[in-house]
């Protein structure tokens, strides 16, 4: 099961947050972040996939984890990626890819030219980047129905 | 006792003796000199007077000195401790101490909750917590339906809001991150464990061994 995102959550990832822009001269982003409107398992399957293809090793740990591994040293030893699935709400995920050791530039170079094209058809939105064009112009009765069960409300 | 007289010509407004700020905080006397190279840095990219203003700020995090965001200018605000609209040499150490791995961790999350008090009432109210959660969805460029953000919020104040009343107070917060601690991971920045590192030229000039302090 992912875990589940609270609002402190999701505020949390903003880049306004994050000081390390202060010390490091580069942008050496070593996570990357995305949402998808897909089911865990749906997602779940395309990152085993991709990993298959990529020729990565896969452990999948509980609460939505994925841990992948590359099988050869790179520059600073083996690369390993962690993709940590969180639940917005059933039909909407935020994905969590980041390098959790090895060389960040082969970790950028593997999103870059691997990772992100073939994650295109369950990728919604790449965090802080503009949604494709396609999307930008949706209508109200267009967005999908969210599977979502308004609470009792409390005055 | 370090001397730092060479220095002490050029010492801006704020500045505060290394030596004093180690001892206040969970920096070495040689991690504040290198932090002070850091700040010396910031502080001159678009004025050079030895304070960082809002626009330098902005400018080392995101690299555009125009880039507005409500959680930048959250910390830029309890950064500057004597809001005088800078930060000064004093106040940045002492603030980055906060995020140092081994600050307490009551002081980080005190130091959290502050940071979402957005009008600094003492209580995080429902709509300052709705602000902030539409305010990364829409820097992100993420679009949830009202409905989807009213049910988030709602669960969220469900978790945290024990008393019911609406807001979330100290107390509750504490509560909160104990039951939840990746509340609190934005506060702890692990490389400032290693920032003589990032400094090495420094670092072999340094006038102050820590085996004096």
């Amino acid at each position: 099961m992912p875990s589940n995102l609270n609002a402190f959550d999701i505020i949390s990832f903003s880049p306004g947050f994050d000081l390390s822009g202060l010390f490091e001269e580069n942008d050496r982003k070593k996570e990357v972040r995305f949402t998808s409107r897909q089911p865990a398992s749906t997602i779940i399957s395309k990152l085993r996939d991709i990993a298959k293809r990529l020729k990565l090793k896969i452990d999948k740990k509980d609460g939505g984890l994925l841990k992948m591994e590359g099988l050869k040293e790179g520059r600073k030893g083996v690369l390993s990626i962690d993709a940590e699935i969180f639940e917005v709400t059933p039909n909407f995920h935020l994905v969590e890819v980041k390098k959790s050791s090895g060389d960040t530039l082969e970790f950028q170079k593997i999103m870059k030219q691997d990772m992100r094209p073939a994650l295109k058809d369950i990728v919604w939105t790449w965090q802080g980047e503009q949604q494709q064009q396609e999307q930008q112009d949706l209508q109200p009765s267009h967005v999908p129905q969210l599977q979502v069960v308004s609470p009792p409300q409390d005055s | 006792m370090g001397c730092f007289c060479s220095k002490k010509a050029r010492q801006p407004p704020g500045y505060e003796d290394p030596t004093v700020l180690a001892a206040e905080t969970p920096f070495t006397v040689n991690e504040v000199e290198a932090l002070y190279e850091l700040f010396k840095k910031l502080s001159s990219s678009i004025v050079d007077d030895g304070l960082i203003h809002k626009e330098e700020f902005q400018l080392a995090l995101f690299r555009n000195r125009n880039k507005r965001n409500l959680f930048a200018d959250r910390i830029f605000d309890l950064f500057d401790i004597k809001r005088n609209g800078v930060i000064e040499f004093g106040e940045f150490v002492r603030s980055l101490g906060v995020f140092h791995p081994n600050a307490p961790v009551a002081d980080k999350i005190a130091f959290a909750f502050r940071l979402y008090d957005l009008r600094q009432t003492g209580y995080i109210e429902r709509d300052e917590l709705k602000e902030m959660v539409v305010a990364l969805l829409h820097e992100s460029n993420l679009i949830l339906s009202d409905d989807v953000i009213e049910t988030i919020v709602d669960k969220t104040f469900r978790d945290a809001d024990n008393k019911g009343d609406g807001r979330i107070d100290e107390e509750e917060w504490k509560e909160f991150v104990l039951k939840n601690p990746s509340l609190i991971k934005n506060m702890t920045l692990p490389y400032l464990k290693d920032i003589t590192m990032a400094f090495p030229s420094f670092v072999l000039s340094s006038e102050v061994e820590d085996s004096e302090v």
